[in-house]
């Protein structure tokens, strides 16, 4: 078997220099800055306000509101099959199906958090906190109220009142550090 | 905790907007910190100094006893 590969050469520096970068013309050579003037121009005061893009500023929005779109999608469609095949053995495996994206907004939403800075942290954990503090509460309280008559509730109400308060609680705190 | 965040950023003429993005923070937490409502952690105290080349005490005064 004949060997065509050259070996490299063991001194970098000593390679061929390519000639597009060493040319007088060519804008990757280093030039100097230039020499400051007696009468420099006045410095500039127009403020520099960075540009920040639809994308960035609403990152968090955008990404929601298409995860979100997506979940609603699913749901629809499980719930047209489910209703149009009632007995159907396989129907749990398409009730359930909305959980995948709803896993995906869980996984959004975690990443959104991690994006935040240190002071946003600490409002979305009193948030939290105030969110299930109060969840525990309202449940615990109903769940005597239960026992004492009142109507069995889905346990699907629980999330969108965890919503809610979270809610609630974030603007509470956001405000605190205004 | 006192601090002269505000002076300091008027001497250089930036914005909140344009520190919080200096430091890699929102506008509402330096806003935060310059009223007192929030104390920065270390390492953010510390890029605080680095980005006014001060250091953290010229910057941040503990009110009252610290022990």
């Amino acid at each position: 078997m004949m060997m065509t590969e050259q070996t490299p050469s063991p001194n970098p520096t000593e390679a061929p220099i390519d000639p597009q970068s060493t040319h007088p013309a060519s804008p990757f050579l280093r030039t100097e800055a230039p020499a400051p003037v007696a009468f420099a121009s006045p410095p500039n005061l127009v403020q520099q306000v960075p540009v920040y893009s639809t994308w960035v500023t609403y990152r968090t929005q955008i990404e929601f509101g298409l995860a979100i779109l997506a979940y609603l999608m699913v749901l629809v469609g499980s719930v047209v099959v489910v209703q149009a095949n009632p007995e159907a053995g396989w129907r749990y495996y398409v009730v359930v199906l909305p959980m995948a994206p709803a896993a995906f907004v869980v996984w959004l939403f975690l990443r959104a958090l991690a994006r935040l800075d240190e002071m946003q942290k600490r409002i979305q954990m009193q948030a939290f906190g105030f969110a299930l503090g109060s969840t525990a509460l309202i449940t615990f309280g109903y769940g005597f109220l239960e026992g004492a008559g009142l109507p069995h509730l889905n346990w699907t109400y629980v999330l969108p009142l965890i919503a809610l308060l979270y809610g609630i609680g974030a603007a509470i705190f956001t405000w605190r550090y205004r | 905790m006192k601090n002269r965040l505000r002076v300091l950023r008027a001497e250089l003429a930036w914005s909140q907007a344009e520190l919080a993005a200096k430091l890699g923070v929102s506008r509402q937490t330096v806003n935060a910190i310059e009223t007192g409502k929030y104390d920065p952690s270390l390492p953010l105290a510390f890029s605080l100094a680095r980005t006014f080349k001060r250091r953290i005490e010229e910057i941040f005064e503990a009110e009252g006893s610290l022990v």
